[in-house]
């Protein structure tokens, strides 16, 4: 890739970041739009309301829908005909470290070695593009396209995300009557609702998690399968609403990605339940 | 209903849960980093001498940054635990997200304070916000006691006297 190629990636990437932390795609705007003027709580309907006004003025003014500006997460799709060049992944950590300085980001990198970080006694960086990237994910498309979605991960949802195998008696309802009574508990804790709940089902703790990253970049508001309705649908009914408040919006909508599976009594589930702002995320393309 | 700081127990009094109320006037933030350090000032008895009155406050559970402000969850170990000291050294509103335990409910009960939970709104919620300054513990960085002020900053009355809006 040659010097000017590079300083492209980086501005784009940059971009992707920025607009995805300050934009919701129309199919959330209608999302939100729809249960505000079905909500028949006047204390959730007002949070509601908020949140939309939030979201047109974080869009208006290119600012962060939430100040926990979150960890940048990276996946790639590469097309089979496409020729990544060797300084294309130092690109995108540079437009990540760029974006991030570009919005600004609340700055969040914790400085110090292993212990130092973990407890957090050497303090903050000051510089917000300190924050690194997590390890970027790469998925294989046909063409020659090179795609790139950045996802702003925001801290609630951690403390809120659970991944654990659970053994299915060979009964695919089995699963998912245990992913309903996980989001039930995580969706009254958040904190953040309505909640975007997002499920991977897959053969590890890693692939599980992956699936559930990879269902929220194509998370499309628009579109819910009869399993993704059925969890919201049935959380829902909890009315623990927005901010906890009560309501009939406890969820906005739920993604699910299946991935493959292989021969055993269990299956592992990652669920990231996603607060009110996400899922955060924007895509490019090269 | 429009309340002002500093806030009397007359208007603690009368607030109840699902009230809707903006806040107007210097308010402090503080969220797992300095609240620990907040209350050791207090056990010590050294907040005036660092300059902080916490008699009548409100402290919103929030970080300070570029990024804006917006409310942490309110029922993380540190920041939870400091509301009952924290009520006891004045503090009367006590500003976040999230449900609370059964002995926070308690505790704002027994000391005549109140909590109110606001959107992770933080595009909106950063415009209320006129003035901002570091009150204590800048080696927290973002995490540092800010003195805010503000302006008809919007909440609701989520747990008051005994009672919590989270109880279905």
């Amino acid at each position: 890739m040659s010097k000017l190629h590079y300083d492209t990636v980086v501005d784009r990437i940059a971009d992707t970041l920025v607009t995805a932390s300050t934009t919701f795609t129309p199919d959330q705007m209608r999302a939100y739009a729809h249960c505000k003027a079905k909500e028949t709580n006047p204390n959730a309907g007002w949070v509601l309301e908020k949140l939309i006004e939030n979201a047109e003025e974080a869009e208006k003014n290119a600012l962060p829908l939430c100040d926990d500006t979150g960890t940048p997460h990276v996946i790639i799709e590469l097309g089979k005909d496409a020729t990544l060049p060797g300084d294309f992944l130092p690109a995108v950590e540079a437009g990540v470290a760029e974006g991030l300085r570009r919005l600004p980001a609340r700055a969040m990198g914790v400085l110090g070695d292993d212990k130092e970080r973990v407890s957090q006694k050497k303090g903050l960086s000051d510089d917000p593009g300190h924050l690194a990237m997590a390890p970027l994910r790469i998925i294989a498309i046909p063409g020659n396209a090179i795609r790139v979605t950045v996802l702003m991960l925001g801290g609630g949802p951690e403390l809120r995300g659970k991944t654990l195998r659970v053994f299915h008696k060979h009964n695919f309802q089995v699963v998912l009557d245990e992913m309903v009574a996980w989001a039930k508990e995580a969706v009254a804790l958040l904190g953040c609702q309505p909640a975007i709940l997002a499920f991977g089902v897959g053969r590890s703790n890693f692939e599980a998690s992956s699936l559930a990253l990879e269902a929220l970049k194509n998370a499309d508001f628009d579109v819910q399968t009869d399993v993704e309705k059925e969890i919201t649908d049935r959380v829902n009914a909890e009315h623990i609403g927005a901010l906890g408040l009560g309501g009939d919006t406890s969820v906005l909508a739920t993604f699910v990605k299946i991935g493959a599976q292989r021969a055993s009594g269990w299956r592992v589930v990652s669920l990231r339940t996603e607060c009110c702002v996400g899922p955060r995320r924007a895509t490019c393309e090269f | 209903m429009n309340v002002t700081t500093p806030l009397s127990q007359d208007v603690i009094n009368s607030l109840t849960i699902n009230d809707q109320i903006l806040i107007t006037g210097k308010i402090y933030t503080g969220r797992d980093a300095a609240l620990p350090k907040l209350i050791e000032l207090y056990e010590q008895g050294r907040l005036a001498e660092n300059g902080i009155s916490l008699t009548g406050g409100v402290i919103f559970h929030t970080a300070v940054s570029d990024a804006g402000i917006g409310p942490t969850s309110s029922n993380k170990v540190e920041i939870e635990e400091s509301i009952p000291l924290l009520s006891q050294a004045g503090i009367k509103i006590h500003l976040g997200k999230g449900k609370l335990s059964d002995a926070t409910v308690a505790a704002l009960k027994a000391h005549g304070s109140v909590f109110a939970v606001t959107p992770p709104a933080s595009a909106l919620l950063t415009a209320k916000m006129t003035h901002k300054r570091v009150a204590a513990f800048p080696e927290e960085g973002i995490e540092a006691l800010y003195e805010l002020t503000v302006v008809d900053f919007p909440a609701i009355i989520a747990i008051a006297h005994g009672r919590s809006i989270f109880d279905r």
